[in-house]
């Protein structure tokens, strides 16, 4: 295998509306600026990997029209669909088609407009027989997970609150996001509309129209091109059975996530991932789900994970800042999303992240998650 | 400029041998049945074509339910309360509605399915999971 580094991250400015442009423009722009950021041109990509959600673009073959504005007119392209976890995928596509010598340089755009469709209508077209009639949707799965996981952890609506009210906070300092809330407090959290118990609307994502590449590069251009390359040190990606029923009480156990992190942490060293990562793009489409990453990925042991929000551990200003970009619950582009989490992990290595900059980052971890218990992690580095 | 579209697009689902023998059994004899691996001897329900935890396909078929224990619920403005169940004999959830569930009817609390009276081989033939009142695990 390679070394194989991410060496430019191009993002469009998430909002709720962006009727200014089309599906394929979108894409231009965040191709655009990543390969910039890379001082490349287009000319000097050798492939192209596309993510999006199944069915969300209301069109057939998406790729088509997403590929040519990514440049990829007579180069090698595909396109990745795993629901959420799709930026992801995409992404440790990328690495493996690098890091196996097939090609040199490749660009990864991710891409949703959910202002053009019904996306709910979207996800709710999973299992006809089962799920469909009775209740479906990525929301009612996620309320019925949590129930189980606050009455195993005991973990409170308040500590959830706060992490909605994180999220939003730093989000003021990503000019990207699309909910910049500086102001958000708890109790507004706490107040605000009920979807499903106990979820209320501030502790959902957004759903958000916008794009974001990345470009991963092998070892030689990436040292030639790049001051501060952020190498890939292990990805892991782990699949999940698809009846909500057949796992094991999702959010406790969350195996998925837990086998991908110890996979990818045993072969970058990191041995505590409280200490050892300077920063964490996580991908938590609702406040609860980012106190169960924590404890699958080893923040910290089962049942600690409300602590760790109080005590502020994962604040701009603690031992382990935890989405300094606003994370999914500001920008949710969804096929985007997980390119978006690589993305901001590999500009906190490159010292580009201007005001949501953590300082001396040298080591960082982006995750994805996505169906009903698929999870993607991705462990970034200073040094190869 | 917004140009505004709609489409439409019928399907034909097929159930498959084991959606089909379980939504028959449903329809014609109220009964719930699940398959049982010789491999893992885990019981899923609804009945499988293969074992969800090891992938065997050498199955046994077994009735479950109608009784059941509360694993996870949720309660929507809109479309009302759903839980999991582990029904009686299962070792996997099951997921469906919450009818006639007072408030507090909680994790841990014992249901049983209410089958609709007018049946058409659908998950819907079962109207949902409702109380039993007295029981508590």
């Amino acid at each position: 295998m390679r070394r194989v580094a991410i060496i430019g991250t191009g993002q469009t400015d998430y909002a709720s509306n962006r009727s200014d442009a089309s599906q394929p423009e979108l894409v231009r722009e965040a191709a655009k600026a990543a390969i910039a950021d890379a001082g490349l041109r287009p000319q000097q990509i050798d492939a192209m990997l596309i993510s999006n959600m199944e069915l969300f673009e209301g069109r057939a073959l998406p790729e088509l029209w997403l590929g040519e504005a990514a440049f990829a007119a007579g180069k090698p392209c595909l396109k990745v669909a795993t629901g959420g976890t799709s930026g992801t995928s995409a992404c440790i596509a990328g690495f493996h088609q690098v890091a196996s010598g097939l090609f040199d340089v490749v660009l990864v755009v991710g891409l949703e407009k959910h202002s053009e469709g019904q996306t709910q209508t979207g996800m709710a077209l999973t299992d006809p027989f089962w799920d469909r009639a009775v209740a479906a949707g990525a929301l009612g799965n996620f309320a019925l997970s949590i129930s189980q996981y606050m009455a195993a952890r005991g973990v409170t609506e308040r500590q959830a609150a706060m992490v909605a009210v994180k999220a939003r906070r730093n989000a003021a300092r990503n000019p990207h996001a699309h909910l910049k809330m500086p102001a958000l407090t708890v109790d507004e959290v706490l107040g605000s509309r009920p979807l499903a118990h106990p979820v209320r609307l501030l502790d959902m994502c957004p759903q958000s129209d916008g794009a974001c590449a990345i470009v991963i590069a092998a070892e030689e251009p990436a040292r030639r091109l790049c001051p501060r390359p952020a190498w890939i040190k292990a990805s892991a990606t782990r699949h999940e059975q698809p009846y909500i029923g057949d796992i094991d009480r999702r959010l406790v156990t969350m195996r998925t996530l837990r086998d991908a992190a110890r996979n990818a942490y045993a072969r970058a060293g990191i041995r505590d991932p409280l200490h050892d990562f300077d920063v964490a793009e996580i991908y938590e489409p609702v406040s609860y789900a980012e106190l169960a990453w924590y404890e699958a990925l080893g923040f910290c042991g089962d049942g600690e994970a409300g602590r760790l929000i109080e005590d502020g551990v994962t604040t701009m200003d603690g031992e382990l800042p935890v989405n300094p970009s606003g994370g999914v619950l500001s920008s949710n582009p969804v096929g985007a999303s997980g390119v978006i989490r690589v993305a901001e992990a590999a500009l906190q290595i490159h010292g580009r992240g201007g005001e949501r900059q953590v300082d001396g980052v040298r080591t960082a971890l982006a995750t994805g998650y996505g169906v009903y218990a698929w999870a993607d992690v991705v462990v970034l580095g200073a040094q190869p | 400029m917004i140009r505004e579209g709609a489409i439409r697009i019928p399907f034909k689902y097929a159930a498959g041998r084991a959606g089909s023998r379980f939504l028959v059994a449903l329809r014609d004899g109220m009964r719930i049945i699940a398959s049982r691996c010789e491999t893992c001897a885990r019981v899923a329900v609804p009945l499988r074509t293969f074992c969800p935890a090891c992938g065997g396909d050498d199955l046994a078929e077994v009735e479950v339910g109608p009784g059941g224990t509360i694993l996870a619920w949720t309660e929507t403005p809109d479309a009302g309360s759903y839980a999991l169940v582990r029904l009686d004999g299962a070792d996997t959830a099951f997921l469906h509605r919450l009818v006639a569930a007072p408030a507090g009817c909680r994790i841990g609390h014992r249901v049983r399915v209410r089958f609709a009276s007018s049946r058409r081989a659908s998950i819907l033939d079962i109207d949902g999971f409702e109380p039993v009142t007295g029981e508590a695990r």
